[in-house]
């Protein structure tokens, strides 16, 4: 029989926080992270903003883990892993860790893009002799995932999921099922991607999907008629997912559910979005959870501001929302901290976690002038309250993959 | 093996070691009777720090040679016979 999926610790870093406390804060007050890149020269691109998050507050993150900075993604990830194992009350104080089952499934887009600039431009300068002994350790994707069941001693299996922008929700969906069916009986999950270096960035640039918008702060504009892109971000998000019934036995803080969760593949293109196989995958999750889109309170979008996006999007959650779409709201955060890419699903799920808790929707930042051509229920500039505490969290990644939660309140 | 000779080797190889390792510590602390296995190093990171020595100090050690050494001091007196 199927187990119910509790949520008992969150944490995140990215360009609004890098703890829950904050993050959630400066969502509710409207307080976005986008700005001028400081940790990229970026004179010769087009694009030289995005929402960095604050290096000495990571620096501090992984100082108290005792932990020396080796790969931005790996960094991101632990800082926010230690503040979701602390707040599920798995682990206590400074390492070393006793070893428990803890199963790590994270999602990542660019997994250890840091470490593979590095390794190239050094194998470009100096040939094979430029490349140190740990280039291949360093630049594996699961270096995310096992640099963090190595530091905590979590020794259920660990790895990630790479599916572009879908990376972190299906990494949250596989996880979901290994509690749900059994396999495991805790998993921590999310996703972390730190990509603003020269290349990755780079290729961003030229593939000319990133707003050009001179001001930072409301260059990133989810539904709006006047967006012209999306703005990128760095960040991480991790979930402690458990058995609901282990999770009331041993006194844990239950903060939210994993109710369920639909995938599907487009099948058609490399970057244009299928509405037919975005709508597959939320009537998949509806069904998952049990629910019909009535009982919805909010859907919380993959929302990257572009115009192929948005208008996809609104189409495909039209078609599975029906004459419901009219009351559901859709809430869109990529404006408060960018698109992060492989992680955003988690962080965007917390988001939407913390929303459930507080009965609350953030305003959707720069919406200012909403897109007659989106026709969904689209959250104002204020916030909201959150009438049903059902949320579903759209993902939608390059390569057709499409990944869908329905999140709902703990107890 | 003189005294100015070994701090200098050792102030280059205590960056030499913080740049290679995982862990955070105090490294001004590290001293020559500073053993490798307490500065967090293994198997695998022990060679970022082999690659590192050879380049900052332009010399080629051999692997064998430095997996034996048990402290900070027998690194600085490899150093030293290979004419660091």
């Amino acid at each position: 029989m199927a187990r119910r999926v509790a949520v008992t610790g969150l944490g995140v870093a990215c360009a609004v926080g890098a703890d829950v406390e904050t993050f959630r804060d400066n969502l509710v007050a409207g307080r976005g992270g986008v700005g001028k890149l400081r940790s990229l020269d970026t004179s010769a691109l087009r694009v030289g903003i995005g929402a960095e998050v604050d290096a000495d507050t990571v620096r501090a993150g992984l100082k108290r883990l005792r932990r020396r900075p080796t790969d931005r993604a790996v960094d991101l990830g632990l800082v926010a892993a230690a503040d979701a194992l602390e707040a599920a009350g798995l682990i206590a104080g400074a390492p070393p860790h006793e070893p428990q089952p803890v199963a790590v499934v994270l999602g990542t887009g660019a997994g250890s893009a840091e470490s593979h600039t590095t390794g190239h431009q050094r194998f470009h300068e100096r040939g094979v002799r430029g490349l140190r002994p740990s280039t291949v350790p360093r630049c594996m994707y699961n270096s995310i995932s096992a640099g963090i069941s190595i530091h905590f001693k979590l020794t259920g299996i660990n790895y990630v999921v790479v599916s572009a922008c879908t990376s972190a929700t299906n990494a949250i969906g596989m996880a979901c099922r290994m509690v749900r069916d059994g396999y495991a009986d805790t998993v921590l999950s999310g996703g972390a991607d730190g990509f603003f270096d020269p290349f990755y960035f780079g290729i961003w640039n030229n593939l000319g999907v990133m707003s050009r918008n001179p001001d930072p702060a409301r260059a990133c504009r989810p539904f709006d008629a006047d967006r012209d892109g999306t703005v990128f971000g760095e960040g991480a998000g991790m979930l402690v997912l458990e058995s609901w019934d282990r999770a009331r036995g041993r006194g844990a803080r239950i903060r939210g559910e994993v109710v369920g969760y639909g995938e599907s593949s487009d099948a058609s293109h490399l970057t244009s979005p299928s509405a037919e196989g975005q709508a597959a995958a939320m009537r998949a999750a509806l069904e998952s959870a049990g629910i019909e889109p009535a009982d919805l309170g909010a859907v919380n979008a993959h929302g990257t501001a572009t115009r192929a996006n948005d208008l996809c999007e609104s189409q495909s959650i039209r078609a599975v929302l029906g004459a419901a779409a009219d009351q559901v709201a859709v809430s869109a955060n990529k404006s408060y901290f960018g698109h992060t890419l492989g992680a955003s699903g988690a962080i965007e799920a917390i988001a939407a976690l913390l929303g459930i808790e507080q009965g609350l929707l953030p305003p959707n930042l720069n919406l200012d002038n909403p897109d007659p051509e989106c026709d969904v229920r689209l959250v104002g500039s204020e916030p909201e309250r959150l009438e049903r505490p059902l949320v579903m969290k759209n993902s939608f990644g390059f390569g057709g993959s499409n990944g869908v939660l329905v999140l709902g309140p703990g107890e | 093996m003189d005294g100015n000779g070994t701090s200098e080797i050792l102030v280059r190889l205590r960056e030499v070691l913080r740049d290679s390792a995982v862990e955070e510590r105090d490294w001004d602390a590290v001293a020559p009777e500073t053993t490798i296995e307490s500065l967090g190093f293994d198997s695998l990171t022990i060679l970022d720090v082999l690659y590192d020595v050879e380049e900052e100090f332009g010399i080629a050690l051999e692997p064998k040679q430095v997996v034996k050494t048990r402290t900070v001091g027998e690194i600085i007196g490899l150093l030293q016979q290979h004419g660091a």
